[in-house]
């Protein structure tokens, strides 16, 4: 049976977004709210609105103003660390001045005076960023890159990957839901590089005149069959040789049987799709029963051996 | 064999040069590591160009139908005569198959080949950049985005689904309205939350009078009935409530006043819902009415998402938390979530709630489908259901009434018979009946043989010349008999004859199947007494048909 929603992923009232500015940073997305009704882009269901509000410390207060800031680069390329009072990742914001869904920004002044702007990237609202934090080897998310991003919702996490990738690369962000593929078209009007699509990622029939082929896919889409649209998707558009990024949530899938099983479960299927997993990282701290799998597909055969 | 490929710009056609590597599809995809490779599999037949975005939007929504537009049936009658053609959607091979005669295959192999051409895209259509392609799909993805919101399919659901949303939180907010007005009033006038329950009512009655000593004067009867008017009068004269002063009372009037508009908003709202309702979903309404409809409508986000939930799923609808921990934990999943609201659940009796709770939902999982997918407007389905689920209550019911009628005093004996019905054969049942009035028979029998012990005792005594022993023993032997007590010694024959009349009646007021015995007893003690007093035999026995034409 497919999981009834929690209240809201339906399209409840969704809390706190009727006006643009007067959303909180957690609370946004509570009660899966930030995902709406779509079949394919559901929920990820009720009951961990809570959780997502705790990331809130992180960024606060000492980052303004960026004076006392520093910004690394991170390990990952396009990624980088804000080192003040607390660290903080952080992405070069492809749209200076302008904030996607209220979250802080720092403006750091290099040594030839011109001003770079970095967004913060909370790690509890993206689980990219969890991932990221999580350690994991290689998000193969790159300046450059063209992603495929299955379950985009609003497009919180999809405006960091499209600083990453920056303006040679191309997301394009797939989302069913109408509800929050509104705000996906609005935030995608200021980012020329992200191409918005509103449509089942169960069908990439339905897009496959607008996808072009893609070096990662990242799927997010949080479903029981989600292994079948990752592969069904990286058969029409991921290179041969190219990643996949898969966000897994244990109690979307089964939630009768302990996580761990249920990630081996999914992992086995990928591997029957011609994908090779390379890594799983949970997001532990950021996610409850969340797993996140890197791999590649069809990777070319000298380098299995 | 040609291949059709759609790009953002426009449609392209390959000739494929090489068919025989088709037939290897694993391989397949090495064929297109690089350009000159896959230029030796793969060759650009023809490409027509969108001219503009409209073009583009027109050629992509016919595509998303799976349809082949104009255009794109003009291009292929031109370029693609004779051949086979290669396509992404079988469903749009088809239709071209249909409209053009144009052979169309769609196989494993072609989504290879169609992979292998979108890896080497830019190369294989000459004049065609990365940068050029890119800003075409930018323009195309956003104006078929815009075209999707416009268009939205569950418009309608949506009005709903806001509307019960809010319905909700209105009811909410007027109950801590109401709360507070109760809360706040209550320091002037504390004894009128008890005499006024209704909250509407309550704030109508503290808006009329304003400070309780103006009770006395006004006149309550358009909004409470006379006897509460009284008692609030009365209540008002002798209140413990404190003092406030007139701009308290005017604040407290103000929420008052709040608490009168929300309420009647909050009708008109519902009136509101119940039109939709009536419009969108009708089958539905009829079954479960407008409110749970509309929360379930809510909950599945639409009504076209909803008719694709089996009945199984309408049932627990709302329960989520309930059926997850239920399936954790290996216990028994929740009966009813959301419909436990609807009236036909609430009629039944708690023991019969979950299984109407299930003939319900599948029949609204019916109506639902109906409602989203049928051609009919009226809700005839919707009410010939719900007459079928009333009927399938009453049944439900009327076999809990059929036992519960036997558990007063005779339970066992109705299930013994219920018993031996259900087990079927019907020389059971005869045998049954034929052997119960046996054994009743036996047992009057040995009760009577217990009482003639009883009494045959006395008899031989008063065989023995001792007549007031014997009576005294026969009084013992009644439950109520007092006042023949006290005339025992004094009276002989005459006092027997009483006791016996007194015994009668006694008889006739006690129930049922103590009857029978009692006469029985009776008739022993008579037989007892004809052997003394013979003569008065005719009498009694007179006196006993008497009674039992009574009875």
């Amino acid at each position: 049976m497919r999981p009834p929603r929690g209240r809201g992923g339906g399209g409840g009232f969704r809390g706190g977004r009727g006006d643009g500015g007067g959303r909180g940073r957690g609370g946004g997305r509570g009660g899966g709210g930030g995902r709406g009704g779509g079949s394919a882009m559901r929920g990820r269901g009720g009951g961990r609105g809570g959780g997502r509000g705790g990331g809130r410390g992180r960024g606060g207060g000492g980052m303004k103003g960026g004076s006392k800031v520093v910004v690394e680069p991170h390990r990952h390329e396009g990624v980088f660390i804000a080192k003040g009072k607390e660290d903080a990742l952080v992405t070069k914001n492809l749209v200076a001045g302008e904030a996607v869904y209220n979250e802080k920004r720092i403006s750091v002044q290099n040594e030839d005076g011109t001003k770079v702007e970095y967004r913060i990237w909370n790690p509890f609202r993206s689980k990219l960023a969890a991932a990221v934090l999580g350690g994991v080897d290689n998000i193969w998310i790159k300046p450059g890159a063209r992603v495929l991003y299955l379950g985009a919702a609003s497009g919180t996490t999809v405006s960091h990957v499209s600083d990453i990738v920056g303006p040679n690369g191309v997301v394009y962000a797939v989302e069913f839901s109408h509800r929050s593929g509104r705000d996906l078209v609005n935030m995608a009007k200021k980012r020329t590089n992200v191409i918005p699509i509103i449509e089942d990622a169960r069908h990439p029939a339905k897009y496959r005149m607008l996808v072009g082929m893609v070096d990662v896919i990242f799927s997010d889409v949080a479903q029981p069959d989600q292994a079948r649209i990752l592969a069904l998707n990286a058969s029409y558009f991921l290179k041969a040789g190219g990643h996949f990024v898969i966000s897994i949530k244990a109690n979307c899938i089964d939630s009768t049987v302990p996580a761990e099983a249920v990630f081996q479960s999914e992992v086995k299927k990928l591997q029957q799709d011609q994908f090779k997993p390379f890594e799983q990282v949970t997001l532990e701290p950021f996610e409850r029963d969340h797993a996140c799998v890197v791999g590649g597909y069809r990777m070319p055969k000298k380098q299995k051996a | 064999m040609l291949v059709l490929f759609e790009t953002p710009a426009g449609f392209a056609l390959f000739k494929v040069l090489d068919e025989g590597k088709l037939s290897k599809v694993e391989g397949l995809w090495q064929e297109f590591n690089s350009a000159e490779s896959a230029r030796q599999i793969v060759k650009l037949k023809a490409f027509s160009k969108f001219e503009n975005t409209s073009e583009a939007l027109k050629a992509a929504t016919c595509l998303l139908e799976s349809k082949p537009s104009k255009d794109l049936r003009k291009f292929l009658r031109t370029h693609c005569d004779g051949e086979t053609l290669a396509v992404a959607d079988s469903k749009l091979g088809n239709a071209i198959k249909d409209k053009l005669k144009i052979e169309c295959v769609h196989n494993n192999a072609v989504m290879e080949l169609m992979r292998g051409v979108r890896s080497q895209l830019t190369e294989l259509i000459s004049g065609l950049a990365g940068q050029d392609l890119q800003p075409m799909s930018l323009g195309l993805s956003h104006s078929l985005s815009r075209y999707k919101l416009k268009f939205s399919a569950d418009k309608v659901d949506t009005m709903i689904i806001q509307a019960i949303g809010l319905l909700d939180d209105l009811d909410k907010e007027l109950n801590t309205y109401a709360m507070r007005v109760r809360e706040w009033y209550g320091w002037h006038f504390p004894e009128l939350a008890k005499i006024i329950q209704d909250n509407i009512v309550y704030a109508k009655a503290v808006k009329l009078m304003g400070n309780r000593s103006n009770a006395a004067k006004l006149d309550f009867s358009e909004i409470l009935p006379e006897e509460v008017e009284a008692q609030l009068k009365e209540a008002a004269m002798i209140s413990m409530g404190t003092e406030v002063s007139d701009l308290d009372l005017l604040n407290i009037k103000e929420l008052c006043d709040q608490v009168l508009s929300l309420a009647e908003y909050r009708a008109q709202l519902y009136d509101y819902l119940k039109s939709r309702m009536n419009t969108v979903a009708p089958n539905l309404t009829a079954l479960v009415g407008e409110l749970v409809g509309a929360r379930l409508i809510a909950h599945g986000g639409s009504l076209l998402n909803l008719a694709k939930q089996p009945g199984s799923t309408v049932q627990i609808l709302g329960a989520e938390k309930a059926l997850f921990r239920a399936l954790k934990t290996k216990h028994a999943t929740p009966k009813y979530g959301l419909i436990y609201h609807a009236s036909l659940v609430g009629q039944a009796a708690p023991k019969h709630k979950g299984k109407i709770s299930r003939s319900l939902a599948s029949k609204t999982a019916l109506a639902i489908r109906y409602d989203a997918l049928g051609d009919g407007q009226d809700n005839c389905m919707g009410l010939e259901n719900r007459a079928k689920l009333e009927a399938r209550l009453r049944n439900l019911e009327g076999k809990e009434l059929g036992r519960a009628a036997g558990s007063a005093k005779g339970k066992p004996k109705i299930e013994v018979y219920d018993k031996d019905r259900k087990k079927g054969p019907g020389a059971m049942i005869t045998a049954a009946k034929t052997y119960n009035p046996a054994a009743d028979s036996i047992l009057g029998l040995m009760e009577n043989a217990a009482s003639k012990d009883d009494e045959e005792k006395p008899m031989e005594e008063v065989a023995a010349g001792q007549e007031k022993k014997e009576k005294k023993k026969k009084k013992s032997k009644k439950v109520d008999d007092e006042r023949t007590n006290g005339s025992v010694e004094a009276e002989n024959e005459e006092s027997v004859k009483k006791e016996k009349k007194k015994r009668k009646k006694q008889v006739a007021e006690a129930g049922g199947e103590n009857v029978e015995a009692g006469e029985k007893k009776k008739k022993k003690r008579k037989h007892s007494e004809v052997n003394e007093e013979e003569s008065e035999v005719p009498s009694k026995k007179e006196k006993k048909k008497k009674k039992k034409n009574d009875d």
